[in-house]
């Protein structure tokens, strides 16, 4: 019953009075919710076939101050794309994790506070690193991280002989 | 000798002959039993998702494929999709027949590179040296169409960069002429070895019910539950809707089977192939201008998608955000094997032995870059 997008639609709306959506290309639906809806929306969505999570990724809205982390579910039955967004504050990042509900999660989490500095509480790993070993600078994928400003720092330029003891060519 | 063994950790790659790229596994090994395994990234990391922010959407349609080394017109595809859904633009009906034509021979490619690779930590080396054989040849008539053997850069948005080279189409199908011959040659050499079944089958499983927890699509998917979890199918994008193909499906996942499953994707690759020769149009545009004036200044419309295709290892896509300037204000990459490179290894790798771990990197299908980015 829940294949086609308008009943997908109207669900949501009745349960959790969800009335915008946007809808860049056919079988895709994105929508925003609460901060405090997110898991109950997440745990309805799978409860509908959406047993997939395909990525959580975030976006750094810096003139905002808000980060938008945004969970994209697959139903691979009906084919449907759905990207459900919700708002962080920037200057306190914190959330919830949703391992319960999407276990494969965990790996993105950890991705996401690495990159961004989003805390989720509750997923014990998301703490260590992944992929930036030694990193000793501000989380890099945030719009005012300046990335030149930490290569010249910590990687700034050597200083190289270029007296030789001998001239080429011999003279 | 004490009569208690030690847990030993091992660790394999990032250089090891059994390891698909740099990455590494960390085991913790009892005998020759996995304990514990914590998959290391990071090796390969060379911010592309950061980098893509600092440059003009058409200077990333040249960075973009370096993303996955042995498949790089995914890359291609979906960035196009999504610029294209975004401006509004609709591709020319020829341009989707190429689009698919590339994707469909590096799908060839990458499988026979996989089927190569499956040599490796199986001792069957011949496989090895017939495949990238094989596939060098592909690489030959990609040289041919896009003057490039690896990094194509040929899926443009808006369309495809040139219209087919003179003949292309009958090379094209000499190929894979030659190609067909071959494959029950690969079928005695790899799926009737002996060896291959001794050391895959009832091994490295992936159990049907942990399918969607993990996150695990493609091959790995389609393998367990035996439905044609497919992109191509499920959500046809190019013009996959109008040629007939078979997704291979089977109910039980061992590593045997996911090998026959690549083999059978191979020859429904052929099929496909062998169709766009057929309905290829003859003429006709292959681009469309994305906007007017400098083609680098582009700009595209504010918003935000997220595009999709079927790669070889499962569901491959970017979730780009615009915010109406010249560069992209976010993009995401979802690698597909970032599920079975990561939470897979951690669950999946404990109670197999340390020869096995390479058959879940080959049969799962694990591209170390698209998981560093």
């Amino acid at each position: 019953m829940t294949n086609s997008m308008s009943n997908l639609k109207g669900l949501l709306n009745k349960h959790y009075q969800i009335s915008e959506f946007e809808e860049p290309i056919a079988m895709e639906l994105i929508f925003d919710v609460r901060n405090d809806q997110l898991l109950d929306v997440l745990a309805f969505m799978k409860s509908i076939g959406f047993g997939q999570l395909s990525l959580l990724t975030c976006i750094d809205w810096i003139e905002k101050n808000e980060f938008q982390l945004v969970y994209i579910l697959m139903n691979w039955d009906s084919g449907i794309h759905a990207l459900v967004r919700t708002a962080v504050d920037r200057d306190n990042p914190k959330f919830r994790t949703i391992e319960h509900i999407y276990p494969g999660v965990k790996y993105y989490e950890r991705d996401v506070h690495e990159f961004f500095g989003v805390e989720f509480d509750g997923n014990e790993d998301s703490f260590k690193h992944l992929f930036l070993e030694l990193w000793e600078a501000d989380r890099p994928m945030k719009k005012d991280f300046d990335p030149e400003a930490y290569s010249e720092k910590k990687y700034g330029m050597r200083k190289y002989r270029t007296e030789f003891p001998r001239k080429i060519g011999g003279e | 000798m004490t009569d208690k063994l030690k847990e030993v950790k091992l660790f394999l790659g990032p250089q090891h002959p059994g390891m698909h790229g740099n990455y590494s596994v960390h085991m913790y090994v009892d005998g020759d039993l996995i304990k514990k395994a914590r998959p290391m990234p990071g090796m390969l990391h060379r911010g592309f998702e950061k980098l893509m922010e600092r440059k003009l959407w058409m200077s990333n349609t040249a960075l973009i494929p370096r993303i996955c080394v042995i498949e790089p017109d995914i890359n291609e595809m979906v960035f196009a999709m999504g610029v294209e859904a975004l401006a509004g633009i609709e591709v020319p009906e020829k341009a989707h027949w190429i689009r698919m034509m590339i994707l469909e021979m590096a799908r060839v490619a990458t499988h026979l590179f996989a089927l190569g690779g499956i040599g490796g930590p199986t001792g069957i080396y011949t496989s090895m040296y017939w495949a990238v054989a094989e596939r060098d040849l592909i690489l030959d008539l990609f040289e041919k169409l896009t003057g490039a053997r690896v990094y194509h850069i040929f899926i443009m948005p808006g369309g495809v960069r040139k219209d087919l080279p003179e003949n292309f189409l009958d090379d094209l199908s000499t190929y894979l002429e030659s190609l067909e011959k071959k494959l029950p040659d690969f079928e005695e050499l790899l799926l009737k070895h002996p060896v291959i079944h001794a050391r895959t089958k009832d091994n490295i499983m992936l159990p049907k019910e942990v399918v969607h927890d993990l996150g695990v699509t493609g091959i790995g998917m389609r393998s367990a539950t035996g439905v044609a979890y497919d992109l191509r199918k499920v959500k046809p994008y190019a013009r996959y809707d109008q040629v007939e193909f078979d997704v291979p499906t089977a109910t039980y996942s061992d590593a045997l089977t996911r090998i026959h499953i690549k083999f059978a994707e191979i020859k429904q690759s052929i099929r496909i192939l062998k169709q766009v020769i057929e309905k290829m149009p003859a003429e006709g545009p292959v681009r469309v201008p994305i906007g007017t004036g400098n083609a680098l200044k582009i700009k595209v419309p504010a918003g935000m998608i997220y595009t999709a295709v079927e790669s070889t290892r499962g569901e491959y896509g970017y979730f780009i955000v615009s915010d109406g300037s010249d560069k992209p204000y976010r993009i995401a990459v979802r690698g597909a094997s970032y599920p079975q490179g990561l939470l897979g290894i951690e669950k999946y790798l404990p109670g197999t032995r340390i020869d096995d771990a390479p058959l879940w990197m080959d049969t799962m299908g694990v591209c170390s870059p698209e998981i560093d980015r």
